[in-house]
């Protein structure tokens, strides 16, 4: 300690020497600098006494001669005690070192010397050797900046400071000296936030410090429950999070602690009398708040609860409640009494006023109901608020006799129908009903017979012996007694459809609107009655009754639905039977059909098909089917292809199509849309009869024709004869020439052929002809042994099918002969043997080829010998029996090819054939 | 002495009954309440500073069972007293609403009262030992109170531990006290 005081001291030399050989000495020292110390406030204030106004001021941690002010202050000396005071806040609390403090004067640039260094030591002077921490328990405001220090013990190394478990960063103060500053300070917890001071091993020491909130209480209120004390309370506000004990908000009323609130036990404090201004303070280490109230007593009346409430004189409609006052003063408070009545449907209040109101009469209560009243209270005058509430207190009402039902006939039929009534609400029945007892009697007589009925029957049948009125009666009864009856006269049975106009009824809104004619006048008011339409059996009826002033009602969608048509009726009621006025049919809203056409069938007429169906059944129609809607389906989509309007109708012919498969789909539909729809499927196919018919009838046409053409070439088979079979004029032979002298030498014509057919037997069924190179039709006539002429190729063409299809007898029935191996076909042409034609006739192909024949060589030689003018056509007669095998053959290579290639040419006779069958080849070509 | 030695060991074992388990359980739910109070304090683990507050004849080899058991009683109705003294202190200073703390620290002293009770029937012959506290609260300030709770607790800690190994070491009485000693050190060291 003394070594430092003595180093500060020597300092403080130095400088006053130094500015003395500056010679700023002209300015006095300030003298008798004192220093006093506030730690818990952290404040340092210096004296001193000096003529100056203006002053210079050092502070230094002393130990390390930190400077942690230099300021120039303003400061005039107290008149009376001739001294200067200045205080000082220092950050860090003053027992965390030693603090130097020297003060200098100022004049204007010139200031004195500094005065001698005085100093407040720290707590880390060698005299204190325990670890220490500053400040300890403060209390602080949320928010603020605190400054700790840790003064470790001797011989003890520091490591570091923790804030809430937080490791802090520690600057160095003095020797032993470590100081942290946390900013914005948080709420504490319960016991405050610990500031610890840690040795490598162990915990050194450490404080708590506080941060909380000053008292945040508002809303001070004050009343009287008992029209003499006082009773005020506030709310809370803010928590100040002040959990130490001793340092947690105090409050005081008027200058007086309130002790409730001092516990914490409430936020209320009572005054034996009432005064008209009510002050409370609340403080804490932080800072207080002051409330206040006025108000005169009769303006802060809060009534206490009502006791002992009873209900007395309980009655079917009425009952009485009283209750009982703590505070006699009530007796005279003219007050307003509020009771809640609350049964299992409702709830309701009732206000009551009166002086000391202790009893109310409750009317207007239902019988056989239960309900629980509560009552609260309040000053009339100047009211303020409700008093306490009562607990609730259970009435149940007496029963009473029930009211009349409500009561209709609905006759299914000219001589039986029902007695219908709507079963009594828990309001009408007045307790639980016993059972309904059904009267009914003739109009002409006075006899009535009474049936008793179980409380869950709500209808009873009759039936009409006679044409005479029929009156019902219908009673409730229950513990209490029965009802006054409902009476009803039996209406007359009007089916629908009768002559009574049935209208078309369109809802609202899931409802029906109603009006008739106003000239029409029950007495007994109206009866509108509704049930589906065309329901078999007991009909789920429902009816509302309508005062006689009304002509106009709407039925409710309550008791209807969509999609559904009813019938609806309007009777009026008088004296007699129930009359009936009007009648519709309706949907309160139409919906699509839920069904589809049934029996939808296709029936083809020809290339039409009619399509017929059934209609949709009433259920399911949903609405009033407006038409129907004739579709054909096709695999992408339904094509429209006739809208029937017409809801009759049930059948539609769809035409013009062509043969083929067809599939149709039919929907009605009504104002809300179609149905799903019907499909049918057809496959239109050709009319078998019809084609019959056709064939018969175009092969008669064809049989006619034929017995014409046959009578007229019969009637001029003259000309015929002669147009396609003239005269061939027979060979001039001298002579017999018919046996033989000897052997013919046959050479084969310039004309005639000799057709060597290479190609297999394939080749006769070609059809076209095989065309001849020009050189080879040149040489026709050189070599008349390989190569045939052009003519006879054409042959093959004009022979014709009959050719084709047998070749066997085409060959046979040719005059042509083959010579040649197996391989090879000689076909002879012109020469024409009557034998060969048919059957064991001659068939020079069928003839094996193996080898040099006789016959075949006699009949070449025959040839042979004919060559010089030998026509052997001339043999040939038409009307000889052999001509007759060739009749047949006419256009056949055989005969034709005969008579062209073997005829001159030249010849005037066969002019006509050669021309004729010279045009055909011609047309051919 | 020997001879008494004896004999209370064997009474021992016939009459030790719940006490084992109740302080072996003890200990635990002391350890529990050490950390609970570490935790709300945001203290660090490290124990604080100084020794137990509680201080008893050292236990040496040659004392029987029951001896060690008698002075440990004596250690245990200090270690009681202590934390009376404590939920008193903290029940002035604060206004607390119960929670895990407060609860383990009624658990704690509910148990400590009834292994007293158990052990007090151990107690060789009426022998009592008195047992010591070396320091009460020192200092006016918060965080002193804080600290010297911690050291409360640790002797409850430590002396539980102690007691603990005791009574559970009845039928193997050679193993070493000195060692045993060491080992609840240790513990409450942590």
């Amino acid at each position: 300690m003394e070594v430092y005081l003595t180093l500060a001291l020597l300092m403080s030399r130095g400088v006053v020497l130094a500015l003395g050989h500056d010679g700023l000495v002209d300015v006095p020292v300030p003298s008798g600098l004192t220093l006093q110390s506030n730690k818990s406030a952290q404040t340092l204030t210096l004296t001193w006494e000096s003529d100056s106004s203006q002053f210079d001021i050092e502070i230094f941690h002393t130990e390390l001669m930190n400077v942690v002010i230099n300021e120039t202050v303003e400061s005039k000396a107290d008149p009376t005690a001739g001294q200067h005071v200045w205080t000082w806040h220092s950050g860090l609390p003053l027992e965390c070192t030693s603090h130097s403090v020297h003060i200098r004067a100022r004049y204007q640039q010139t200031v004195s010397q500094w005065s001698p260094l005085q100093t407040i030591p720290g707590s880390d002077v060698p005299e204190q050797f325990l670890s220490k921490m500053y400040p300890q328990d403060k209390v602080v405001h949320v928010g603020n900046n605190m400054t700790f220090c840790c003064i470790v013990g001797e011989k003890i190394n520091f490591d570091r400071i923790l804030y809430h478990g937080k490791e802090m960063n520690a600057t160095r103060v003095s020797r032993r000296t470590y100081a942290v500053t946390v900013v914005n300070l948080t709420v504490s917890e319960v016991t405050g936030t610990n500031v610890i001071c840690c040795s490598k091993s162990h915990t050194l020491t450490g404080a708590v410090v506080f941060v909380a909130y000053p008292p945040g209480d508002e809303d001070l209120v004050c009343e009287t429950r008992d029209l003499t004390s006082a009773v005020c309370s506030w709310k809370k506000g803010r928590a100040t999070q002040m959990r130490k004990t001793h340092q947690r908000t105090k409050y005081s009323l008027n200058g007086r602690d309130c002790l409730q609130a001092n516990k914490g036990e409430m936020l209320s404090c009572t005054w034996t009398s009432w005064e008209q201004n009510w002050t409370l303070v609340a403080q804490n280490p932080l800072g207080r708040v002051q409330l206040t109230d006025s108000a005169s007593l009769a303006d802060r009346v809060h009534l206490l609860v009502p006791v002992d409430v009873t209900a007395v004189e309980v009655e079917a409609w009425s009952s009485t409640l009283k209750w009982r006052w703590s505070v006699a003063a009530y007796k005279k408070l003219d007050m307003i009494c509020q009771l809640k009545l609350n049964s299992r449907e409702l709830t309701v209040t009732r206000n009551f006023s009166g002086t000391g109101l202790s009893s109310v009469l409750l009317d207007g209560l239902w019988p056989d109901v239960g309900y629980s009243v509560s009552v609260r209270c309040g000053s009339l005058h100047g009211f303020w608020k409700w008093g306490d509430e009562s607990a609730p207190y259970r009435i149940h009402t007496k029963m009473w006799r029930p009211d009349p039902p409500d009561v209709w006939i609905w006759m299914d039929s000219e001589t039986s129908g029902w007695v219908l009534w709507k079963p009594l609400s828990v309001s009408e029945s007045h307790g639980a009903l016993d059972g309904f007892e059904v009267s009914q009697s003739d109009a002409d007589s006075d006899r009535w017979s009474t049936v008793s009925l179980s409380h869950n029957n709500f209808k009873f049948p009759i039936t009409l012996t006679n044409n005479s009125d029929i009156n019902v009666t219908v009673a409730a009864r229950n513990p209490a007694g029965l009802s006054q009856p409902s009476a009803l006269t039996v209406p007359a049975y009007r089916a629908v459809g009768s002559q009574l106009k049935v209208s078309e009824l369109t809802g609202t809104n899931g409802g029906f609107d109603l009006s008739w004619r106003s000239d029409v006048h029950g007495r007994g008011g109206f009866v509108v009655e509704w049930i589906p339409t065309g329901c078999a059996g007991l009909c789920a009826v429902k009816w509302l009754k309508v005062p006689e002033s009304n002509s106009s009602v709407r039925v409710g969608p309550e008791s209807l639905e969509a999609g559904v048509r009813y019938t609806v009726s309007v009777y009026s009621l008088s004296a007699g039977a129930p009359v009936l006025l009007e009648r519709w049919n309706g949907y309160t809203q139409e919906l699509p059909p839920s069904e589809s056409v049934v029996k939808l069938s296709p029936v083809q007429i020809s290339s039409d098909v009619l399509l017929s169906w059934k209609a949709v059944p009433m259920k399911q129609q949903r609405g009033f089917i407006r038409g129907y809607s004739i579709y054909l389906a096709t695999a992408a989509r339904l094509e429209l292809l006739a809208n029937v309007s017409d809801p009759d109708m049930s059948s539609y012919r769809v035409t013009g199509l062509s043969l083929g498969s067809y599939k149709f789909v039919v929907k009605a539909y009504n104002s809300a849309g179609e149905d799903s729809g019907s499909t049918v499927a057809i496959k239109l196919e050709i009319n078998m009869d019809m084609m019959v018919v056709g064939i018969l009838v175009s092969l008669g046409s064809m049989f006619f024709c034929l017995i014409l053409i046959s009578i007229f070439c019969y009637k001029r088979r003259e000309w015929v004869k002669k147009a396609f079979y003239p005269e061939i004029p027979g060979p001039k032979v001298s002579g017999d020439w018919c046996s033989p002298q000897g052997p013919l030498d046959v050479k084969a014509s310039p004309h005639s052929l000799v057709h060597i057919v290479e190609s297999p037997e394939w080749e006769f069924s070609k059809k076209g002809l095989v065309p001849v190179p020009e050189e080879e039709e040149e040489n026709i006539g050189v070599d008349t042994d390989s190569d045939e002429p052009a003519l006879l190729k054409y042959y093959n063409q004009v022979v014709g099918e009959d050719s084709r299809s047998n070749p066997l007898s085409d060959s046979s029935g040719s005059s042509t002969f083959s010579v040649d191996s197996g391989r090879t076909d000689i076909t002879y042409t012109g020469i024409q043997s009557p034998t060969s034609s048919h059957g064991g006739g001659y068939r020079p192909q069928m003839q094996p080829v193996s080898g040099p024949d006789e016959s075949n060589v006699g009949f070449e030689s025959d040839f042979q010998e004919e060559s010089s003018g030998y026509k052997p056509q001339c043999s040939w007669q038409l009307d000889s029996p052999e001509a007759e095998n060739f009749r047949g053959s006419v256009g056949s290579p055989t005969s034709v090819t005969s008579s062209q290639f073997l005829l001159p040419e030249s010849s005037e006779e066969n002019r006509p054939a050669h021309g004729w069958f010279h045009s055909i080849l011609s047309r051919k070509s | 002495m020997a001879g008494r030695a004896s004999r209370g060991r064997h009474w021992l074992r016939g009459h030790a009954g719940s006490s084992p388990a109740l302080a072996r359980l003890l200990h635990e739910e002391c350890i529990q309440l050490l950390e609970l109070y570490r935790k709300r304090e945001s203290l660090p683990s490290s124990p604080v500073a100084g020794d137990y507050l509680v201080s008893i004849p050292p236990l040496v080899p040659p004392m029987s069972h029951a001896e060690k058991i008698s002075i440990l009683h004596a250690a245990l109705k200090e270690c009681l007293r202590l934390l009376e003294d404590v939920i008193t202190r903290e029940n002035a200073e604060f206004s607390e609403e119960e929670g895990e703390y407060t609860r383990q620290r009624t658990t704690v002293k509910d148990l400590l009262g009834h292994l007293l009770v158990s052990t007090e029937r151990l107690l060789v012959d009426g022998q009592r030992f008195e047992a010591a506290v070396k320091e009460e609260l020192d200092g006016s300030g918060i965080f002193d109170l804080k600290m010297w709770i911690s050291r409360v607790l640790q002797d409850l800690v430590h002396w539980t531990g102690q007691t603990s190994d005791t009574l559970n070491q009845a039928p193997a009485e050679k193993a070493p006290i000195s060692r045993r000693t060491r080992k609840g050190t240790r513990k409450t060291r942590n």
